[in-house]
Formats: C-alpha cells, structure tokens, sequence
C-alpha cells in the first residue's frame, strides 16, 4: 500500500486553494476518518492524497430561529449533546444515536456522513426527510444542493471535485422521528428504517426510508397519505401499503426483500407516533 | 512515503515524533512508538472498543484515528488513567467487583466509563452508561459485574 | 469478595499479552492467502516477495529443508503442495523488518490456482437426504451409526410420531485478543511463546505437523486475551517457527482480525432430522440424523460427529433409538472447538422437539420432560451409568421459578426452559509440583490463565480447601514445556477437576509427610503463624520450618509431584453399526430460564431477565463460578439471537467483522440469577464438576422456548435473528 500525503489547510481559503492542486481521483477528504479508515484497514481506499478538515473553524452549530446549521466537521457526539436538537429535532437526534458507538461519535462527523454516503447510513434518511441542504464551498463560492440532490448512489454524492461540504441546514425545527430495525439495539447497521417529520410551515409530511441499496429515499406520494398533523390509523395504514407496495426496496446479504417489505407498516406507525408525540 | 512530524501530550507528558506516516493510527503510534502497550489492539474497525483512549478527555478509538489527526492533543492511555481523578474511581470500582477476566478488553472498558465520567458525570442516566459501553465488547463476563462496577461508581457519586 | 492476583495488573493495563511481545532483532510475519476456495495450486512464486529488502518467503517447496529433511504429517503440511482447500488458506509465508513492509511481501507473492468447484455447504453434497450408499461419498469425512431396539416397529406402531427437521449456524469463538506468537530458532532448538490453552497440546501439534521431535520444541505459553476453544490447538506457531528458521531471527506471527474470521476454525453449520415416536405419554422411540458441516477437517479424524451426536438425543430415557450422522466435508477452513463444542445447538435442537411432541400430545413440556430426565443410578441410551447427575434437581427448581415468573409475565412476554448435559474432560490428565515452604503454598503447572480464573483461582482455591491455608499464602506458577510438569490444557471444563485433582493429590502426599514427621494427630491443616506457615493438628502447631531437612530447606521446601490421569467412560459397543462413537465422563447439567419481549411485528427480542440452575458438584470459588455461568450465559444468547457467520456458493465468508458478525453487547446483557445446585459430586478435587463449558449449552434452548411462549413463533433455526422470527410468525397466521 503505498502511503497517503495529507494536506491540513487552517482556513477555508486555503482548503479551496489545496483543492484545486490534487487530482480528484486520488484525492480523498478527511472529516472525522472513521468511515474512511475502516476502507484503510480492508485495503480499499486507492486515494494518494489525504485533504483532512481537521483544523477548519467549521465545528459550528446554529440556530437562527427555526433553522440550524450544522459545521460539516462538528462531532456528532456534540450534535446529540446540543439541548436544542434533543427537543427542537428528535428526529435528527435518533439518526445521529444511531450511528456507531459513543466513542466512534466523538470522531465522526456530519460532512463525514454525507460525504461517504454510505447506503446503510442512518444520517442521510433523516435529513431527507427534514429537507435538509447542503453547503458545498468551491473555488467560485458556494452553493446548495438539497440533501436529495447530492446523494446520488451509494457512495455517490454531487459534490464536485474541487468542493468541499462546509455545512449542512436543517430549514426549520419540525417534530420527526427516525425508527430502524436491526439486529443488536446499538451499535449495529440497520436493516430497515423510516425517517418522517411534519413541517410547521407548509403542513405537510415527509417520508424517506433506509438500510437498504443504492441509497435512502424520500418517498413524497407515501406521505401525502399521511395529511394533516395528527394522521389516523387508517391514513398511516395506506401510506404504509403505499410504500410496502411501490418503494423500490431490494434484499441484501443483511435482510431479505420480504423482510424488509414487512417492517415499513410497524416502522412507519412507531415513527409518526413517535413524530406526533405519542412515544416510540 | 509521506511522513510528517507530530507532537502530543501523552500521559500529561509532551511527546514529539520526528516522522510519522500519515497513514498511521494512533493506535500503532502509542503501541509501537510510545510502547504503550496497555492499550489493546482488537478488530482495528471499530467493532470491539478494546483500543478506546481519550483524546482531550473524550472517548475515541484509536484505531480509527489517523496519529495526524491527534496533533496537539491530550491523550490518555491506561497507563496514565489512573492519576486522573475520575480514571482512578473507575479502576478502583473494577477491582473492587472483580470485573475481569482475560483482561484484554479491560483497558477500553476503563479508558470508556472514565470518559464518560468526564463528559457527562458519574450521575448521568443508567442507559448513557449503557450507550457508552455498548462500543466496548467483552467476550469473557457476560457484562454483569462491568454492570455491577459502573452502578457503583453511580452510587457513590450520589452518596459523595 | 474475589481474589483474583491477576486483577490489579489486568486493570492497570500491565499485563503482556502475545500480540505485545517484542524483542530486538524481530520479524514481522505475514500470511499469503490462497485466491478460491478450492483449486489446484499452480504457482507460488515468491520471487517478488524476496526481492524485497529484508523479505524472508517460505511456502511448501521450502519445508522439508527447514526441518532438517525430515517429514510432517502428510494430512496436514504447514502449507498446501496441490490444492487449496478453503479461500485465504495460506499458501506461504513471509516476514520483515516491520508490519507494513511484512504486508506488502505477502501481496506481491504470485500465487495461481486452477479452480475447482467449490462445495460450499451439506446442501450441495446432499440435496437429498443421504441415501444408504452415502458414507462412501467422497465428501463424506466421518459416518457413524447406531441403534438400539426395534426402531422401525416403535414407529410403525406409535399413537403419535412427529418429524421435524433444524438448521444451526457456523458460530466463532471470537476472543477479542487474535492469534499470535513469537518464535525463535535455535540450532535445534525450536522456541515459541504463545497464546494458547494448552503449551503441550501446541508443542504435540507442532512436533506432528513438522515432523520434529517435541524434545526440541519448547512452548510457552502467555496471558492469554480469551480462548473458548479457539486456542486449544497450534495455529499460528508452525508457520512463525518456520519463519524464525528460515529467517536465522525471531519472527512475531499474529492473525489479523479479518484473519481470525476467515480462517477461525468454528463450529460450522449442521442439518438435523428429529424423529419421535410416542405412545401414551410416553418416548417409545427416536431417530436422529446429523449432516454436520466441518470443512476441511481431516478426513476420518472426525471427532464432533460421533461426539456430538449423543447430546442429540439429551438427557432423556430412549429405550429404541437409531442415531446416524455424517461429517461432510466442505470447502470451509476446519471445524474447531467453541465452548461446549456443538453441545448448544444440539440442546436446541432436543429441547425445541421434544417441547413440540409434549405440545402434539397435550402434555405440558416440562412435565413431558421431567418424566423421561436421566436420573442417578440409571443409564444413558448407550449404556453408560449415570453418575451423580443433577440435572433433575436442577430442572425441578428451574421449572418452579419458571412459574413464577409466567404469572407474572405481562402479553408479549414469554418465559422458557431449556436444558442440557455436559461430559467434562476430566479424562485427560495433568501434573502439578507443589511445593510447602514456611512461606506457602507454591504451584507449578504448565497452564497460563485464560481468563476464566481456573488457573490461578481455581488451582489455588483447592489448595486452600485443602489444607486451610489463606489463598494469599497460596502461589500459582507457570512455567514453558521444559520447566513445567505435564498438562493437557485448558479445555473441557477440566482446569478444576484434572489438574485441581494432581494439586490435590501433591497437598495430600507433603501433609501426610509433614504429619508423620511431627507425628501430628491426622488430619492436618495449614495455618499462618508466628513463624510463618505452620502444620496444625487438633489444637497443636508445628512451624514448618522446624519440620524441613537442610535440603528441602536450601529449595524452598518441600515439594511433591502431584498426578491425575482420570478414567474415560465405556460405551456399549454392540449398539454401534458403523464408525466411532465417544463416551462421556463426569456427567453434569443445568436447567435455564429466560423471560424474554418478543415484538411480533418486527421479530425482536429482548431478554428481560435470565436464571440459571447449574449442576456444579462442589463450588470451589463462589465469584469466579457465578463469572464462569454469566459469561457463559450471554455468550449463549449471541449463538441464541445474533451470531452467524454466512457463506457464499463460492465459500466466501461474507460477515468477516464484528461489523455484521454480532457478538451480544452490554445493552443485551439481561440480569442473570445464578443458583448452584451442589450435593451431586463430580471427578474433581471435593466433588467439584467443571464449570467453564456447561452455563452456555442450555441458552438457545431456553431463549427459543421463550420466544414460543412469548408469540407463538416456533423457530427451528438457529440463530433466533429478527427475521427468522418475523418469517416464523407470518407462517404461523391464521
């Protein structure tokens, strides 16, 4: 294995700057590593250059009113630590408990997260389904991608070559829920798993599911089955069939399809109950 | 063959490296350069805990932490957890339950609880001991007395 | 409260485990993976690797001249000549001056194979059941047969009979600390430090798979980071020692994690048939038949088999009975020993279908049960005497406490029983020299602690039973396979009970010595007093410094060699049609409970709480034998509910981690009751019986009655995943 060279720019500017003088091929970008070094350790990370995010000041987190944004290289441990997102986004808050363990999370990160885009991630569901954007920074200034957008497949994601995710904005707080199924509780990949939240704004639900290739969804005709702010059993029942029936959800060597198609009713109940306040 | 150099503070003590691969972890530069042996190296994927330290007092695997990615920081290994005031309660409440037995995940499971002594208090809810320790696998006790060691250290910090 | 001397070093992080050994001048080693899973071997061209600086490369051609021309055991070469059997066997080795560079010489080995099609599970040998000319199969490595009675006739006139068939998972041992050693090379002398549960089991291996005599192979063993049969046997030391030779330095060999997965030799999967025939209430007659995967074992050295298949008919009295298993050979590395090898997936295998013939008849399972358990004084269906067996009292109290938690049980809960027997090795022997100075107590034995306390507790714990002396006065040694005395390992459950037994045997020699040189009053005790260690006899005290000669006082007392070679079993061998069948020794059991939360919508389970009854004999040291059940216990419910490791048509273990290889974790961990039911003597030093294997064999049992109790689910696959349940529960829908 031949070695990495790493770059550790202090600012922003110069993060661009190094950017714009790797090949973007070999280039890979490091934000918390814990994702990356796994690919290390099984011999299948084939970058040269290593641009870590380390000593940007991008460890942020934000509230302007009802919007937060995040640093792209903020600790996730942090992130569930923070008061606010305990109450203002349960949703956003199970996603990130989700991941790894307590110690793994004081490494990894939200850049990290989404620039990996892994399929399994439990991070990408939930800011779907919180229409969450993100900031890319590039030679020419930045701009936003809707969550959506950017992850493309699995591992795949819109991020240019020379961009770099500086932050990712959640646009309002909104009651959410993010419910998985998985073998162990913690600690674990999970198999199965609805992301929904309830905008304040334009009334309306969004749905995405998850744990399975290429990459999570955001499912917008299953939601509008839900309606209004306190959906009956009748309404989640078809917005489940809805999705049980349509979504395009595959098996893998972790869970079968029909598994998979049987969990989205429970899940999706669980989630806009939880979402509604009624508890997990 | 890139290589830079690298300072910490280990043990409280700073220490400075002359040419440190950009690939390595902190795990195979306390372990091979340092000597810190005490600190186990498990799965060196994330999977087992048994390479927990702390870095600037908070819980990291140091198998999946690049050295470079430690500069300047505090780190603390077993070996020096112990003059560390919270590091010393829970060593001295694993001897006192007996939890151990092979002893090769012990030092993750010390290194663990003591971090989240630190970062959220021997009073924090039962389940964030739980969700801390979850990281850490032990094939040998079947968790009861590590269990039993991390209940007493919530109570005695209620009855101090 | 526990004394363990290990405690503070092990917190400490002091302790020195074979994965931190490192001296000067040292190579690192590496394996070089075969590319299939089965082919001719074409090419090992280690060329590349040696043109490396510092690189030393060895694989097949190179063996005979590294043992001096002599020749190993053709069944099993350090390195493959023609076939590679499994994929990532290794095909040569390498080492360098550090890891990184000892890495990359194993990649640039060239190594072609010419595939073969792979046999990747029992399915694809027998798609069919196998038919009466199957033992010749070429896949077959091991048939046996046995019966008993007029099986066909009990069938053909039972009021009920019920056919059920089981599948059980490949489980990993998964001790967090890998395989490693440290070897060097001497002339002729062959030197290894290592990981191990048996120094002398290692030095065997090595000196049969090399062909060098054991006289000049000395093992050490080290602390050993968690063993649970994984590290019974060499691994790693053949190919570290070849390394050292080659290279004229010592060569450091550990297995990476990756490693431990792929090339672990684990309790591999098997396919059961359960046939019982039953006639007012009662067992007239069983069937059992067993595909048992086990990889590349040894063809005709099979020993799981004709093992494994008696714990398949339980403890239970069946007058007519037929057993047939085959061991199909696969291309999957070696079936290996993992703690009570196979004994709990056999357990979940007899008490899941006799709990459905109890159900079939209308008869409540436990009592079903109760009234056939093998009681004391009786035999088992091969004709062996059962000795001082209990299980029955255990089950007695398990079923009561079971009870009372069903009453208590909120809907969704269910609460389960489940049983099963253990036959300790107390068979194989072991040495110790034990020495009584004014000082102590001083043992020297060939063991290092594995973690469970046998060693350095367990030893010391008879001593001190003994002779009365407090444990800190008591000294457990090691020393390598030259200094130490003889002993067989720690397996089998059999630390306590063998080699507890030769300390006892030595304790007994020096205090009867040292009584009748002070013409002591028998019995003898040790007690502590003024001037040190003093013998002690109703009331009266000798120190014993007064009562050693000149010489034994010059070597630090007096010492006497203590032996325990136990007596193996008997089988009745009319019974046996075909192949080897194995007896037991040293009977033991135990009866578990678990209360367990199903969620019917999604198959998750969660245990809220467990209780186990163990059939323990004598208990020697209270702490570490409630450790030995709990940590037993919870190892169980990873086989039970999440452990699994999968293949590939191809033999690609596709799970090598601990990413999607689950080991249970704290927030699984249930609260464990642990009761010992005592009074029902064993091999071992007091009546004690072993400890180490029996507290995880009934757990996939209990937990899948649990499970049935709680939803309805009727499980017969093992583990008891998510989905399995789930798939169970939508099959059982009205």
């Amino acid at each position: 294995m031949a070695d990495l060279d790493l770059v550790t720019p202090a600012t922003s500017d110069e993060a661009v700057a190094a950017l714009r003088t790797l090949p973007p091929e070999e280039t890979a970008i490091l934000a918390g590593g814990t994702d990356l070094l796994f690919d290390l350790e099984e011999g299948r990370l084939s970058a040269r250059h290593l641009l870590s995010l380390r000593r940007l000041p991008w460890r942020t987190l934000d509230w302007n009113g009802p919007t937060l944004t995040i640093g792209s290289t903020l600790p996730l441990r942090t992130l569930e630590l923070d008061p606010e997102v305990r109450t203002r986004l349960p949703g956003l808050l199970e996603g990130v408990r989700a991941v790894g363990s307590v110690a793994l999370r004081h490494r990894a990160t939200l850049g990290g997260n989404l620039g990996r885009s892994a399929p399994a991630s439990d991070l990408v569901p939930v800011l779907l389904a919180l229409d969450a954007e993100v900031e890319l920074l590039g030679p020419t200034g930045t701009r936003t991608l809707s969550v959506d957008r950017f992850v493309q497949g699995s591992r795949r994601t819109a991020r240019g070559p020379s961009e770099l995710i500086r932050a990712v904005r959640i646009p309002e707080a909104r009651p959410s829920a993010y419910v998985l199924q998985r073998v162990r509780p913690f600690h674990d990949i999970s198999h199965m798993a609805i992301a929904v939240s309830f905008s304040p704004s334009d009334r309306r639900w969004r749905v995405a599911v998850a744990g399975f290739p290429p990459r999570p969804i955001l499912l917008p005709e299953a939601a509008t089955f839900l309606g209004g702010e306190h959906p009956d059993a009748p309404a989640v029942l078809r917005a489940a069939q809805e999705i049980t029936e349509r979504a395009p959800i595959v098996a893998d060597r972790r869970a079968s399809e029909e598994y998979r198609r049987q969990l989205v009713r429970p899940l999706l109940e669980r989630a806009v109950r939880a979402a509604t306040g009624g508890g997990g | 063959m890139s290589a830079h150099p690298l300072r910490l503070r280990v043990n409280g003590r700073p220490v400075e490296l002359a040419d440190v691969p950009v690939t390595e972890r902190l795990l195979d530069t306390l372990r091979g350069r340092l000597d810190l042996k005490g600190t186990k190296e498990g799965c060196r994927t994330g999977g087992c805990g048994a390479c927990t330290v702390l870095v600037d007092g908070r819980s990291t695997l140091s198998c999946l932490t690049l050295a470079q990615e430690a500069a300047e920081a505090e780190i603390t290994t077993i070996e020096g957890v112990g003059s560390d005031a919270e590091g010393h309660r829970v060593q001295a409440a694993f001897e006192a339950v007996g939890a151990v037995q092979c002893g090769y995940c012990t030092p993750g499971f010390v290194m663990a609880l003591t971090g989240l002594l630190k970062e959220r208090g021997a009073a924090a809810p039962f389940g964030e001991f739980l969700e801390e320790l979850g990281g850490n696998l032990c094939r040998c006790t079947g968790y009861g007395a590590i269990v039993r060691a991390a209940a007493a250290l919530r109570a005695e910090a209620a009855s101090r | 409260m526990t004394i363990r001397p290990d405690l503070a070093e092990k917190i400490a992080g002091r302790v020195r485990y074979a994965t931190d050994l490192e001296v000067p001048g040292m190579l690192w080693g590496a394996l070089v993976p075969a590319p299939v899973a089965h082919g001719r071997l074409r090419t090992v061209d280690l060329g590349p690797a040696r043109a490396r600086p510092g690189v030393v490369a060895i694989s097949a051609t190179e063996l005979a001249a590294l043992v001096g021309g002599r020749q190993g055991d053709r069944d099993r070469p350090a390195f493959p000549r023609e076939r590679v059997e499994y994929l990532h066997q290794p095909v040569a080795a390498v080492a360098a001056p550090s890891l990184a560079e000892a890495r990359a010489a194993a990649k640039a080995v060239r190594v072609e194979v010419e595939p073969l099609p792979v046999v990747s599970d029992v399915d694809a040998v027998f798609p069919d059941w196998p038919g009466s000319s199957a033992a010749q199969h070429p896949s077959v490595a091991a048939h046996v047969h046995a019966r008993r009675g007029d099986v066909e006739e009990a069938f053909r006139t039972a009021e009920t009979v019920v056919r059920e068939t089981y599948r059980t998972a490949s489980v990993h041992q998964v001790a967090l600390e890998p395989h490693a050693c440290l070897a060097e090379v001497e002339g002729e002398r062959w030197r290894v430090r290592t990981s191990t549960q048996s120094p002398f089991g290692v030095r065997e291996d090595v000196a049969s798979i090399l062909g060098i005599p054991e006289e000049s192979i000395v093992v050490e063993g080290t602390w050993v980071g968690g063993g649970f049969g994984g590290k019974g046997a060499s691994f790693v030391e053949p190919w570290a020692l070849l390394l050292a030779r080659a290279a004229g330095r010592p060569v450091r060999l550990a297995l990476t994690y990756r490693q431990e997965f792929l090339l672990g030799r684990t309790t591999l999967p098997a396919v059961v048939r359960m046939e019982t025939a039953v006639s007012a209430g009662a067992i007239r007659a069983r069937r059992v038949r067993l595909l048992l995967d086990v990889g590349t074992s040894l063809p005709g050295r099979d020993f799981a088999t004709g093992y494994s298949i008696g714990f398949l008919l339980g403890p239970y009295r069946t007058p007519t009975f037929e057993v047939e298993g085959y061991a199909v050979r696969t291309n999957k590395p070696p079936f290996g020993p993992h703690r009570a090898p196979f004994a709990p997936q056999c357990a979940f295998v007899v008490e899941s279908h006799l709990e459905e013939v109890a159900r079939r008849v209308g008869i409540e399972p436990a009592a079903f049960k109760a009234a056939h358990l093998w009681e004391t004084g009786g035999t088992t269906p091969f004709g062996q005497p059962i000795t001082d067996f209990g299980l029955a009292a255990a089950h007695a109290a398990a079923r009561e406490l079971a009870d009372d938690w069903r009453r208590a049980a909120p809907p969704g809960h269910g609460v389960g029983l489940g049983m099963g027997f253990w036959s300790t090795s107390t068979g194989a022997g072991g040495e110790a020299r034990v020495t009584v100075s004014a000082d102590g107590i001083r043992i020297l034995q060939g063991e290092r602690e594995i973690g469970s306390g046998s060693v350095l507790v367990g030893l010391a714990a008879v001593a001190e039973r003994r002779t009365g002396l407090s444990r800190h006065r008591i000294r457990v040694e090691y020393g390598d396979t030259a200094s130490a005395p003889y002993d067989a390992g720690v397996f089998g459950s059999r630390t306590v009970g063998a080699l507890g037994r030769a300390v006892d045997d030595a304790l007994v020699q020096i205090l009867g010595t040292l009584a009748q040189r002070a013409g002591a009053p028998t019995p003898v005790r040790l007690a502590e007093g003024e001037r040190g260690v003093e013998l002690e006899g109703r009331g009266q005290r000798w120190p014993i410094a007064d009562l050693l000669t000149d010489e034994e006082r010059a070597q630090g007392g007096l010492t006497a060699h203590g032996k325990h070679y136990g007596r193996g079993g008997k089988i009745d061998e009319s019974l046996v049609v075909d192949g080897t069948f194995y007896a037991y020794t040293d009977f033991t059991g135990a009866a578990h409970v678990a209360e367990v939360a199903v969620d019917a919508q999604t198959g998750s389970v969660r245990v809220v709480r467990y209780a186990a009854f163990q059939d323990v004999g004598t208990v020697v040291d209270p702490p570490t034998a409630r450790a030995q059940v709990e940590g037993g216990i919870v190892m169980g419910l990873g086989t039970a509910l999440t452990e699994e490791a999968i293949w590939s048509a191809e033999g690609r273990l596709l799970n090598a981690g601990l990413v999607d290889y689950r080991l249970p974790t704290i927030s699984e961990a249930p609260p464990i009751e642990v009761t010992f039911v005592e009074g029902h003597p064993g091999a071992g030093p007091f009546g004690a019986k072993g400890l180490g294997e029996p507290p995880i064999i009934p757990v996939p049992a209990a937990i899948a009655s649990a499970v049935r109790a709680a939803v309805g689910a009727h499980v017969t696959e093992l583990p008891l995943n998510p989905e399995r349940i789930a798939r169970a529960l939508k099959r059982e829908e009205p």
